[in-house]
């Protein structure tokens, strides 16, 4: 359901970036998105279609680029990638985790002209 | 076609926006906690039993997230605190521009500003709206599988309330797995188990809060 409110953020962004860059049209949105976050693709490319007519976006698509969750243990130092977010050291078996990555979500670049 | 660089968060704008609300609150010196919750999960229970207990000895403001109406406001406006509403309207989650439309309405200095966001474990977790931190109540009818199933949440709550705990011997939930699963999130969360309804359990967590009122007012 954020997911509406959210993606309106993200055309106003890049509308502001295209702006800037003197863009009148965007082609391609490259937006990092960690699997620690409560942002699903589906859902964003779903609002984006609603939102994106007569904006600099209305061509343009979104390339997701998942990021997976990587956590230190920071008593055995060890680092490792997890698939499923519980924040337990899969060498040690103890829960004093980092998380390293997977709570991204930013626009990395925009493609346009 | 050119490619150019933005990295630049999706929520900046609300990032921005809960900065400055933060130092409004920091201004004020006040205790600000995010109180997220399922719907039903007695967030107002809660927020009631903190009201009674510290309401002579402290100011205490509550903001009330909801999608529409007033009915917990004016459930907390009978204990006497001030309350303040917000209708999200069609948002499932307090944001911090939400929360701003409070901040004009705030006239005096508060210790305590506890804010009911809108009963959903997923959505609120991921917008900041200015608290000093995040507090999660998980009810026993609920399971004691939740926080594995929001991580989000129960990863970024400081504070987790076990609440009706009376129902124990209802329900089926195991208070040790809850407790290892809220730590498998979070291994610093502090935990309390209380029952809103009966009482049981708060005395820990009222001295909590007691702790950490003084330790802003020192600060301020
Ligand atoms: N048995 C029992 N019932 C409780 C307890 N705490 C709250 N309740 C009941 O649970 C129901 C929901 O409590 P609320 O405090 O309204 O819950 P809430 O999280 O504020 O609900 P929403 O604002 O609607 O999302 C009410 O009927 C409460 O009386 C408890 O510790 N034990
Ligand atoms: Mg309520
Ligand atoms: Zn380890």
């Amino acid at each position: 359901m954020h997911e509406f409110s959210v993606t309106k953020s993200l055309v106003d962004l890049c509308n502001a970036e295209a702006e800037k860059n003197n863009f009148s049209r965007i082609y391609k949105i490259h937006l990092k998105v960690g699997r620690f976050t409560g942002f699903s693709p589906d859902s964003i490319s779903f609002y984006f279609e609603h939102l994106k007519p007569n904006t600099k976006c209305q061509d343009a698509e979104i390339i997701f680029d998942e990021v997976p969750i990587r956590i230190k243990c920071t008593d055995c130092g060890k680092e490792n990638e997890i698939e499923e977010p519980i924040l337990v050291c899969p060498e040690c078996g103890k829960m004093t985790i980092e998380v390293i990555s997977g709570r991204e979500f930013f626009v990395e670049s925009i493609e346009g002209e | 076609m050119k490619r150019v660089k933005v990295l630049k968060s999706v929520l900046v704008s609300n990032m921005q926006r809960a900065r400055e609300n933060r130092r409004e609150f920091d201004r004020m010196n006040s205790l600000v906690i995010n109180i997220i919750a399922s719907p039903g999960a007695g967030k107002t229970s809660v927020i009631e039993r903190i009201v009674e207990y510290f309401k002579k000895k402290r100011k205490i403001l509550v903001i009330e997230g909801d999608i529409r109406g007033q009915v917990d406001s004016k459930r907390l406006a009978k204990l006497g605190v001030d309350v303040i509403q917000i209708n999200t309207v069609t948002e499932c989650h307090l944001d911090a521009f939400m929360t701003a439309q409070a901040l004009p309405k705030i006239d005096k200095k508060y210790n305590l500003i506890l804010i009911e966001n809108v009963g959903n474990l997923v959505c609120p977790a991921e917008f900041e709206i200015g608290e000093d931190y995040k507090l999660a109540i998980l009810s026993t009818p609920e399971g004691d599988d939740k926080p594995l199933k929001y991580p989000l949440l129960f990863h970024l709550a400081k504070v987790v309330v076990i609440n009706k705990c009376d129902l124990l011997p209802y329900v089926d939930f195991s208070k040790k797995r809850a407790k290892k699963n809220v730590l498998r999130e979070n291994s610093k969360a502090r935990i309390f188990e209380v029952s809103a309804k009966t009482g049981d359990g708060f005395g820990k967590f009222y001295s909590f809060l007691e702790k950490e009122l003084n330790a802003k007012k020192k600060k301020g």
